[in-house]
């Protein structure tokens, strides 16, 4: 499938309007955005769009999606995800997450496994390194991080475009509320969360646990913490890949999503 | 009018190449420390009191002082023991902390106790200055951002209520949670000593200011400027059912007096030139203004407004000296020279505050302490003097 139909929706939770982008059919894949926002449509999720239902939902507090005032940590966006697949009528959803995504899908794998089918988590936040720090994108600001977060920016298929082209006064201001969002998240503790790696043991969904070997922003270490503590868990590390492998390395990222979604079935 | 005196207590012994060497070549929050030189800064800290005392002693009003963190251009990270110390030894000036940052503190009745034993100590001479604090103080001590101005609020009103209501009584707000507010000092001035707010006229912080009857001091703003941002402070006043005057408002700007107006001339430009990073070296943006910080509401407001952009295009830190010194902003002389200036700019500002920054940079102990000799002789009784013919009481003199 090329050119897949895209259906953009709302659902009300909590008194706040949640957007999502919707395409392809069959078994709901959802796939959680990092600190940038939702990114939209990528080329890597065609694949997975020809085989199952692909849901990008835009967290509550980014671009298009309101934020009820109660919800001020990735723990509360993890019990709000649970409502909201609910609302959606999603009883059973497989979830795909990217470093803060990839956090809250951990926490909402914790509060809630048995509505989760697999779980996908990419240079995931929420497990501090033994070895060196989680980058601080902060105090780094949004040019460094930026540099910081790719391997070789050749890679990426329309870099120049999502990263040095001049932005409209709606973009900067839609960026910038991005950037507070993520702030009110993840500020302290940075990036983590003290009991969820102990918590970890008890998940027993099968999960893939996937690194850009060149990750400047969250080292190899925390991901290979992932890989431990979960108990149905592997490691799968891309090379001459960093922060971002659906930028960078979309095919390799792929293959590996899908092999795991359908391993033993 | 209240006339107070300011240094911001800077410690200059780095050279601008220093901090262009240094990590993101910023001279505040990541400028290492180990450039700091513990013998040197030991005398400074004792001189800078010094020259408070004198000005105690030769007839200012207040003494002025303010707080900022991880930065050597002012060594007030710990700005209420500088209170403390001036509280004992000095008699008459009133302590002006311009200001308190609130949101960095974690425990605002611990903050309401510092405060209160200065009051005490002191005889009932604080005046507590509050603060949202520049985004370097969040950084410096990972307060986030984001809850900067709710911090603010529920700090002020918790400092506020320790203050005024009797104890025990118990705090459960959104930041701030206490079972027993009780402490056993209570400060000297009742209700509580006056509260007066410094800022760069952020709409929201004046709003603020007005609704609570607190004279807001303008920091170095361009004076054409001030009288728009003044309608904004206006316009909440009424609202609140009364009339600001000039003991509503302040002004700060770098003033200094030496015997010859060229002898002033060359040393105002250590002003501009110890702090080499201010300005000077451009600091990442997000060190000002992390995730949070600025408003785009605050925005909106000024430009309903229709200021004018400030003529000085980056502030005073980085224009040129001498067009810094022709506009006024920063204003030096021999004592006929800065009494002229500064009827000038009075005229222009009206403030019932006038707060006076003599040094600062690289500008000398020795050479600070005969500016404020002659600020005695000559400058302080004709600023009495304008201060009545201009009519500028001071909110000691009427209620703000």
């Amino acid at each position: 499938m090329t050119n897949p139909v895209f259906y953009e929706e709302y659902v009300s939770v909590s008194g706040s309007k949640i957007h999502f982008i919707r395409a392809g059919s069959g078994e709901p894949v959802v796939v959680l955005h990092s600190v940038e926002g939702n990114l939209g449509w990528l080329p890597y999720l065609e694949p997975i769009a020809n085989r199952f239902s692909v849901y990008l939902p835009t967290h509550p507090g980014y671009g298009k999606s309101e934020r009820p005032h109660w919800l001020e940590s990735v723990s509360d966006m993890a019990k709000l995800y649970i409502w909201l697949f609910g609302a959606m009528g999603l009883k059973k959803v497989s979830l795909i997450g990217h470093f803060l995504g990839g956090w809250i899908a951990a926490e909402i794998a914790v509060m809630c496994p048995q509505i989760l089918d697999r779980l996908v988590l990419v240079d995931s936040a929420g497990i501090r390194p033994h070895n060196g720090e989680i980058a601080d994108i902060f105090l780094l600001g949004e040019e460094e991080s930026t540099r910081m977060s790719f391997y070789d920016s050749k890679q990426v298929l329309g870099y120049s475009d999502m990263f040095e082209r001049d932005l409209t006064v709606e973009e900067r201001a839609a960026k910038l509320r991005n950037r507070e969002m993520t702030a009110r998240l993840c500020w302290k503790p940075y990036m983590h969360d003290r009991s969820l790696k102990n918590l970890l043991p008890g998940v027993s969904v099968p999960t893939l646990v996937v690194w850009g070997q060149d990750d400047r922003i969250i080292p190899v270490d925390s991901g290979k913490q992932f890989s431990e503590a979960l108990p149905n868990a592997s490691l799968n590390l891309i090379s001459n890949c960093g922060h971002i492998p659906h930028l960078e390395k979309p095919d390799d990222l792929s293959n590996l999503i899908l092999r795991h979604l359908f391993h033993d079935k | 009018m209240f006339l107070m005196r300011f240094t911001e207590r800077a410690y200059f012994h780095y050279s601008e190449e220093d901090v262009r060497n240094s990590f993101r070549s910023a001279v505040r929050l990541t400028f290492s420390n180990s450039n700091f030189n513990p013998r040197i800064a030991s005398e400074m800290y004792n001189y800078y009191l010094d020259e408070y005392e004198y000005c105690d002693e030769i007839g200012f009003d207040g003494l002025m002082l303010n707080e900022h963190h991880n930065t050597p251009t002012c060594m007030g990270a710990a700005m209420n023991l500088e209170a403390a110390i001036l509280a004992r030894v000095t008699k008459r000036a009133k302590i002006v902390l311009m200001g308190n940052p609130l949101p960095i503190s974690d425990n605002p009745v611990r903050m309401a106790e510092e405060l209160a034993e200065i009051d005490l100590i002191s005889g009932g001479r604080l005046v507590s200055g509050f603060v949202r604090g520049t985004g370097v103080e969040s950084w410096a001590t990972n307060t986030n951002p984001i809850y900067n101005r709710e911090r603010f609020q529920e700090a002020h009103d918790l400092i506020l209520k320790t203050w005024e209501t009797p104890g025990p009584f118990r705090w459960e707000g959104k930041h701030y949670e206490y079972r027993v507010v009780n402490p056993f000092v209570r400060p000297l001035q009742q209700p509580h000593p006056p509260v007066w707010v410094p800022g760069s006229a952020s709409p929201e912080t004046m709003i603020w200011a007005a609704q609570h009857h607190y004279p807001y001091v303008f920091l170095e703003a361009d004076p054409d400027v001030v009288g728009d941002a003044k309608a904004i402070y206006a316009e909440a006043a009424n609202e609140a059912g009364y009339s600001p005057g000039p003991q509503n408002f302040g002004y700060l700007f770098r003033v200094h007096v030496q015997d010859t107006d060229e002898k002033a001339y060359e040393i105002g430009k250590g002003f501009l030139s110890g702090n080499a990073g201010v300005g000077r070296v451009p600091m990442p943006p997000e060190y000002m203004n992390p995730p949070g910080y600025s408003s785009g509401q605050g925005m909106d407001r000024l430009s309903k407004i229709n200021l004018r952009p400030d003529r000085l295009v980056g502030g005073v830190d980085t224009a040129g000296y001498e067009r810094v010194v022709n506009l006024n902003r920063i204003v030096v002389g021999n004592p006929d020279t800065v009494i002229r200036k500064l009827h000038d700019v009075l005229s222009v500002v009206r403030p019932g505050i006038l707060a006076v920054w003599t040094n600062d940079g690289t500008i000398s102990h020795k050479d600070t302490m005969r500016c404020l000799e002659l600020m005695h002789q000559e400058v302080l009784p004709a600023l009495r003097e304008i201060g009545d013919e201009l009519e500028l009481p001071g909110p000691f003199d009427r209620e703000p």
